[in-house]
């Protein structure tokens, strides 16, 4: 059993590390050959400011005279010691425009994920134990949440509860308030699947053999719910808080934009606007980092969750 | 118990399942007269409006709904709603635009590694994983903002960001289909690996890539209605659904001119994944 998982254990990262290198790859060659030569148009751009010993020392530092081959490993070779460049917008360091952002996109994107999974539970539980015209109501949500823009869940709370409630003002975008309606704002798309796998996994483990052993026995529902079926039921979950992570990351672009808060999403907009390439490269990477991680994590503790998942299949899959 | 069954009784047994899987449930036909109102929008906006999108009556600048103006009008005294109805073209092609990049490249990605296997598998894997790892409206921003910030470039970042999740399914299903005995057996009868491609494989997993196509259309609406929402889109005069809410959010007099297009990119994406759902449950 522990050489198995330790072989699996090892594949799994080599995958990781290897899927990692090729996102990076992937990014670069976006970012820097379809455009031509967007880099040098914004160097080249009168009102950066640069004095033209700067932008020497720029083309310089990023080999911008060479081949794309050779920024590449150039650029590569940098990111695998942890150097992240220079913003062409701002000249400082990327690693401290993405380390000030930091702080306010994990406070917006934590809450909403401690919303969404509160969303997400209520809605399965509901599906599944309220009556029966209650519980189609609740089964149709995830749907609903799904077609539903994150900007216009936006535009809406900041309507009733800014402009008509006045429980908060978009003036003071990080006050706890208005950092709550920007994490359910947030928090809505991304607990449908999570309330939909839910559903589907309470409905399977509770048709299971053991479920009607305990009810059999005299096990109220709620007792069965909470002692014998969260815990298997959330296990598909697990699988998916990778797939969170990115809903988190790309929607805090548009939630961050709507509500005037400063973070990680304002910076790829900023970067986006103002083609600055070493800051979009940066942050895109960074984020396949850590969905390449939190995926590992994931896959890593399935096995040790739940015995019935097989190491050896899965380490051929 | 048993004197109950007599034949009547027996002949109506399966009666119940047999309607529910003849009958359309009544949502699904608003779903697709939603669809279809807003394919014809699409096609002939002419029909259903007589304003113009771009030349407004600068007389009713910001007027609140009414008979004449269905959504308003904005700023320059346009019609919200003929601006709505000569958005859609733009916004409802991206889309298919889009999924049919995500169709056709998943499925060849999906369809190769799932059939031929080995080494091409696990390299086809590799890139589907790659492209898996960069959130998926994160690629979209990049690649829009590397062509360049036009309708049809958010469609193609769109495609571009869902041939992964196309790619794992056709995988799947060509997995699942290519080990049932009537593909060996087309073997057996001498067929090379093609023919049993074509006429064995693909006939039995296209059913639920296109379930996905029909799911991935409506997201595709989202995706491409927030990168215009961002600006990342045709610029104005064009009203795309997602500009449309982001130029009218700065009229805070007039929420109309957020609400109407809002609710019709609501209502659109909402009856497709009904429909999505109709048909992944009755297949």
């Amino acid at each position: 059993m522990t050489s198995g998982y330790g072989r699996f254990a090892l594949a799994r990262a080599g995958q990781a590390a290897v899927v990692v290198l090729l996102a990076y790859v992937l990014t670069f060659l976006v970012i820097s050959v379809l455009p031509g030569d967007a880099i040098t148009n914004s160097l080249r751009d009168p009102q950066s400011g640069l004095s033209e010993a700067d932008i020497q020392r720029i083309v310089q530092y990023y080999g911008l005279d060479q081949p794309v081959l050779v920024q590449l490993a150039l650029s590569l070779g940098r990111f695998l010691t942890g150097e992240l460049g220079f913003s062409l917008q701002s000249n400082l360091p990327v690693a401290q425009i993405v380390g000030d952002a930091l702080p306010s996109t994990l406070t917006l994107a934590s809450t909403a994920l401690a919303i969404a999974v509160v969303f997400a539970i209520g809605i399965a539980y509901g599906a599944h134990y309220a009556p029966p015209r209650w519980a189609g109501v609740l089964r149709s949500i995830p749907s609903f949440f799904l077609s539903v823009p994150n900007f216009v869940i936006g535009l809406v709370l900041i309507e009733l509860f800014a402009f008509r409630l006045h429980a908060f003002t978009t003036t003071d975008p990080n006050s706890a308030t208005a950092t709550l309606f920007a994490a359910v704002t947030l928090a809505i798309p991304v607990s449908a699947p999570l309330a939909e796998v839910l559903i589907a996994s309470l409905d399977h483990e509770s048709r299971q053999e053991y479920a009607l052993v305990a009810r059999s026995r005299g096990l109220a529902e709620t007792q069965l719910f909470a002692r014998h079926l969260v815990k298997p039921s959330a296990l598909p979950s697990v699988a998916m808080v990778a797939l969170i992570m990115g809903e988190l990351l790309g929607g805090s672009v548009i939630t961050e934009t709507i509500f005037g808060r400063d973070g990680i999403g304002t910076v790829v907009q900023k970067a986006v606007t103002g083609e600055d390439q070493p800051v979009l490269q940066a942050v895109v990477s960074l984020s396949a980092v850590v969905f390449v991680a939190v995926n590992l994590a994931a896959d890593l503790l399935t096995p040790l969750l739940d015995p019935r998942v097989n190491v050896r299949e899965e380490a051929n899959a | 118990m048993s004197a109950d069954l007599n034949f009547a009784r027996l002949r109506s047994a399966g009666a119940a399942s047999l309607r529910t899987r003849a009958g359309v449930p009544p949502t699904v036909l608003v779903s697709f007269l939603v669809v279809l109102v807003v394919v014809l929008w699409s096609l002939f906006p002419s029909l259903f409006t007589g304003y113009s999108p771009v030349n407004g009556d600068t007389g009713s600048k910001l007027d609140a709904p009414s008979l004449q103006h269905w959504f308003g009008t904005d700023y320059l005294g346009r019609d919200q709603y003929a601006r709505v109805v000569y958005g859609t073209a733009s916004s409802v092609t991206s889309a298919l635009v889009a999924v049919a990049i995500g169709l056709l490249v998943g499925s060849a990605i999906g369809l190769a590694s799932g059939f031929r296997g080995g080494w091409l598998d696990s390299t086809l894997g590799r890139l589907v994983d790659m492209l898996l790892a960069i959130p998926g409206f994160l690629l979209a921003v990049v690649i829009v903002s590397s062509l360049g910030f036009q309708t049809i470039n958010a469609a193609i970042a769109t495609g571009v960001s869902a041939v992964a999740v196309f790619a794992r399914l056709m995988r799947a299903e060509v997995i699942r289909v290519r080990r049932s005995a009537f593909v060996e057996a087309s073997y057996l009868e001498g067929g090379n690996r093609l023919q049993a491609l074509l006429t064995h494989v693909l006939p039995n997993a296209y059913r639920s890539v296109l379930v996905l196509a029909v799911l991935q259309f409506g997201t595709s609406i989202l995706v491409i209605a927030s990168l215009a929402f961002l600006g990342y889109g045709d610029p104005p005069p064009s009203s795309d659904w997602g500009l449309l809410v982001a130029s009218g959010k700065t009229y805070v007099t007039a929420p109309w001119l957020v609400y109407a297009p809002a609710l019709v990119i609501v209502a659109t994406v909402l009856s497709i994944n009904r429909i999505s759902r109709w048909l992944r449950n009755s297949k």
